[in-house]
């Protein structure tokens, strides 16, 4: 069933979506680290159809925070900071002081356009998307194995990009001066319009770049030679070319251009970087040249602004993104392989599998209208579990109870809180 | 100078409670001085220490990689210039115990406390300050050997437990891609220690260390990262406290003091635009091929080209812009002008009015941001797809060449910007730069491109008014 989807739509799909879809609860119990206040002093802010941002928004409760999606049904929701008191309650003479935020990543498709040839600008395909794959995993591994940090969502954000969200509590209450220290760590490709040169590795090549080279040799051929065909043409072999050291350019230019694909050009340029190394013709700058190219080719483009500043806003999971329709998916980097964005669930097939539930069950249909809290509840288990919404939130619960097995010990404050 | 302020530090010197804390030459300066001070006294000590500060931060700017021996001979040399002998002497490593060893830590301790006063009164004063006393604890920490370092640690109760060697011999590997210059041969005799990695940022930042699980494995020589980050968060946060109190100071002399310290000794931060001319935003294309350093006209061209920057260009270019001159209105009229080619007004109003209404300090923080200096454009990230950067640092060679070519310079003084960039000398190369395009070279070396703006008007005025 084809399920094409219209922006005008959201004013009426929306609210739907947030009544009986939207997991609110695990969403709240996120948030809350297993304190209310942690959730009251979190600023939350909506866009509105019509592009109206409300920001400094904060809600007391679950029911708060329901009611008000439900009301206003936020075309997005971004999620701030906590503060040390109600964003809410934020006024002219004092200011808000920051108290925690997880530390974001947000990799974009768009800062890949200088590489990839399949699509450009917000159009993304399943051979794009290898970037994002390549660049969660090599992120991921690099946050749990170098910096011990346990507790990380990865969310699709709806179009083009991934955010990933690290919520163990040592990461929350860093400052800003340690998050910048991070990005940087994994900040390889430097240099910008002026700069053909972009990776530059000096001397041995870091642990961390080793690990990443690891999970891009499972990528290179298929993903980036073959598919991407990043030395398929005259211009991309002359950018290619641009990279290498002056002195022995064209010895590979030569040897290159003899060939016809991709694939075979750079196992050229492997052959002829042993032969000139065997011969000692390299320059010392020269002798990482292979792992300079595979990570100018393929490792992470992060949005580095984002992650620095503990105060910067990141659009929420569940999101419905207002123009492909597609909800903010959390997704599991160990399956990031089988993720496939075009079964990515949009607002409209949501709705589609409630109608088809909702015809089946008829006198449920009288029930929605209740508004009671509880009743509501208790029919949203069945309607998210109802459609293709399971398998992500199945995900994000995941993510929970790993967060929450360990503060466990500090008891959730709101005993009923079982979604 | 005053005799008596001669004699009473003389006197003071002696007093032996405190010879007690001047035992080494390095100092994190833990204890607040306890004796009374001389105006006089006080005045000579801010100064001197003021000089040398000053004179680490020209080494730098003369074109000396830092920490090289180039550079230490540099700072040493200028100090011996400057009659600050006594600052030579913590330079050596020795921890000399005779009277004039005593003397000079003496005046290292109190003039740092004094010059906490000067500097705790706004963050670009307090970065400049906490900057430079880094420097000068590394200078002190480098010349230091390992029982000098020991004996530091131990004086200051820092403790640091090496890594067993069979623990060692697990991560050899991982020890040798990650820690620069750290070959096997070196390895088997040096102790490893394990700290929190938020100890040791810098080395984190430029990945220069093996990490894993949050800890990073560090030689002794990286220990000294480990203090310092101590040391600046100690020190940062005393002068955050020193500035809340700091309006309890009710002597006015003191306070002059103080305040003109800042004033006369101390670069510009050019927030407020010092000449008042209003530029116009018409005269900017005429403007940035005159009167801009190259980071600026670049900025300025792929505005123009692109109809865009992203987010670090408009906030490196804006600023600028506005400490120029350019006035508020107009100011969001250029941006305006040049986003709408690409955009619709209701765009630029939603997703870029109120970024540049912050720039301006008209929304949230309403503070007036100061404009970036070379040094934090030239240490800044430039990503895929942006604009900005220091030219003479980020761009590869055979651009830089390309574009000097095409802004008309002759291949003598191309090549003489070029021998300067390809040695690391990026500041020099500027000020090169403006002394071909304008005959004759800026007053001072450049170190802001606000400067550089200036130092060029003032040079084409001159010349309108000789006419
Ligand atoms: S040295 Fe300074 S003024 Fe000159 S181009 Fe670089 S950043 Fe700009
Ligand atoms: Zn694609």
């Amino acid at each position: 069933m084809s399920a094409e989807y219209i922006e005008e739509q959201l004013s009426y799909l929306l609210p739907i979506y947030y009544k009986r879809l939207f997991p609110s609860l695990p969403f709240y119990r996120w948030l809350s680290y297993g304190k209310s206040t942690n959730f009251s002093k979190r600023e939350i802010s909506f866009t509105l159809i019509g592009d109206i941002y409300l920001r400094f928004q904060s809600f007391d409760t679950h029911a708060d925070f329901v009611n008000e999606l439900c009301k206003r049904f936020p075309i997005k929701i971004d999620i701030g900071c906590v503060y040390q008191t109600k964003p809410r309650d934020k006024n002219m003479l004092t200011a808000l002081i920051p108290v925690f935020k997880e530390v974001v990543f947000d990799i974009d498709m768009t800062d890949y356009d200088e590489i990839r040839t399949c699509c450009s600008g917000a159009d993304v395909c399943n051979k794009c998307w290898k970037f994002m794959a390549i660049a969660s995993k090599i992120i991921d591994a690099t946050l749990r194995e170098d910096f011990g940090f346990k507790h990380i969502l990865w969310v699709f954000s709806g179009r083009r990009g991934i955010h990933a969200w690290v919520c163990d509590e040592s990461a929350r209450t860093l400052d800003d001066n340690v998050r910048s220290a991070i990005v940087e760590y994994m900040y390889v490709i430097k240099g910008g319009l002026g700069t053909s040169k972009k990776v530059n590795l000096v001397g041995n090549v870091h642990h961390s770049l080793k690990r990443a080279l690891s999970i891009i040799d499972k990528y290179f051929i298929q993903s980036i030679l073959k598919d991407q065909d990043i030395l398929g043409t005259q211009e991309r072999l002359d950018c290619f070319l641009n990279m290498v050291d002056e002195e022995v350019r064209e010895i590979f230019r030569g040897n290159m251009r003899k060939l016809e694909t991709s694939e075979q050009r750079w196992h050229s340029f492997e052959k002829t970087f042993a032969d000139l190394q065997s011969k000692g013709q390299l320059s010392r700058g020269g002798r990482n040249m292979i792992e300079e190219m595979k990570l100018y080719y393929a490792y992470p483009r992060l949005d580095v602004n984002v992650s620095k500043a503990l105060n910067h806003l990141l659009k929420a999971p569940f999101c419905v993104h207002p123009k492909t329709g597609k909800i903010c998916i959390p997704f599991n980097v160990k399956n990031v392989d089988n993720f496939d964005l075009n079964n990515v669930p949009t607002l409209n097939q949501l709705m589609e599998q409630i109608d088809l539930y909702d015809k089946k069950t008829k006198e449920q249909d009288n029930m929605t209208m209740e508004t009671d809290e509880s009743t509501l509840n208790k029919f949203k288990i069945k309607d998210y579990k109802k459609t293709s919404l399971l398998g992500p939130v199945n995900i994000f619960m995941e993510f929970l109870r790993g967060l929450e097995s360990k503060s466990e010990k500090r008891k959730m404050e709101n005993a009923d809180l079982n979604f | 100078m005053d005799t008596n302020a001669r004699r009473r530090r003389i006197h003071t010197a002696v007093v032996s409670t405190d010879a007690g804390i001047y035992n080494h030459d390095l100092s994190l300066y833990s204890d607040f001085p306890k004796n009374p001070l001389g105006l006089p006294e006080f005045e000579e000590l801010a100064l001197e220490r003021l000089q040398l500060l000053r004179i680490i931060e020209n080494a730098a700017l003369k074109g000396h990689k830092m920490y090289s021996d180039d550079w230490r001979n540099c700072i040493k040399e200028d100090l011996v210039k400057n009659n600050l002998k006594k600052y030579v002497r913590l330079m050596n490593g020795a921890n000399g115990q005779g009277g004039a060893d005593f003397q000079a830590r003496r005046a290292d301790h109190l003039s740092h406390y004094i010059l906490r006063l000067a500097y705790c009164r706004s963050e670009d004063l307090r970065r400049w300050f906490l900057s430079r006393e880094m420097e000068w604890f590394k200078i002190k920490f480098m010349a230091q050997t390992s029982a000098g370092v020991m004996q530091f640690l131990n004086i200051n109760s820092l403790k640091y437990m090496p890594i067993s060697n069979d623990i060692k011999d697990d991560i050899k590997s991982e020890l040798m891609d990650s820690t620069p210059g750290l070959s096997h041969a070196v390895l088997s005799t040096i102790d490893i220690y394990k700290v929190p990695f938020t100890d040791v940022l810098p080395l984190i930042k430029s990945r220069r260390t093996y990490l894993k699980e949050g800890y990073a494995f560090i030689p002794m020589s990286d220990l000294v990262v480990c203090i310092q980050s101590k040391f600046r968060a100690t020190l940062s946060e005393s002068l955050n406290q020193i500035n809340h109190r700091l309006s309890n100071v009710d002597d006015d002399r003191l306070n002059d003091l103080l305040c003109n310290l800042h004033n006369t000794y101390t670069g510009k931060e050019y927030i407020e635009n010092p000449n008042k001319d209003a530029v116009d935003i018409g005269d900017l294309n005429d403007y940035s091929k005159k009167h801009f350093p190259l980071c600026m006209r670049h900025l300025h061209e792929v505005l123009r080209a692109n109809h865009h920057l992203r987010h670090s260009g408009r906030l490196i270019y804006g600023l600028f812009l506005k400490s120029i001159g350019v006035l508020y209105e107009q100011f969001i009229e250029f941006w305006r002008q040049e986003f709408t080619k690409i955009m619709d007004n209701n765009k630029f109003d939603k997703d870029y009015l109120y970024n540049f209404n912050h720039q301006f300090g008209k929304v949230g923080k309403m503070v007036s941001y100061a404009p970036y200096s070379c040094i934090k454009i030239i240490m800044g990230n430039v990503g895929p797809g942006e604009a900005h950067g220091c030219p003479f640092k980020h761009w590869d060679v055979s651009y830089l060449k390309t574009k000097l070519n095409e802004y008309g310079g002759t291949q003598e003084s191309i090549q003489e910007v070029i021998n300067l960039v390809t040695n690391g000398h990026y500041q020099i190369a500027c000020t090169k730069y403006f002394e071909c395009a304008h005959g004759q070279p800026p007053v001072n070396s450049i170190n802001h491109p606000n400067q550089y703006f200036e130092e060029s008007m003032t040079l084409i005025k001159g010349r309108n008014k000789d006419k």
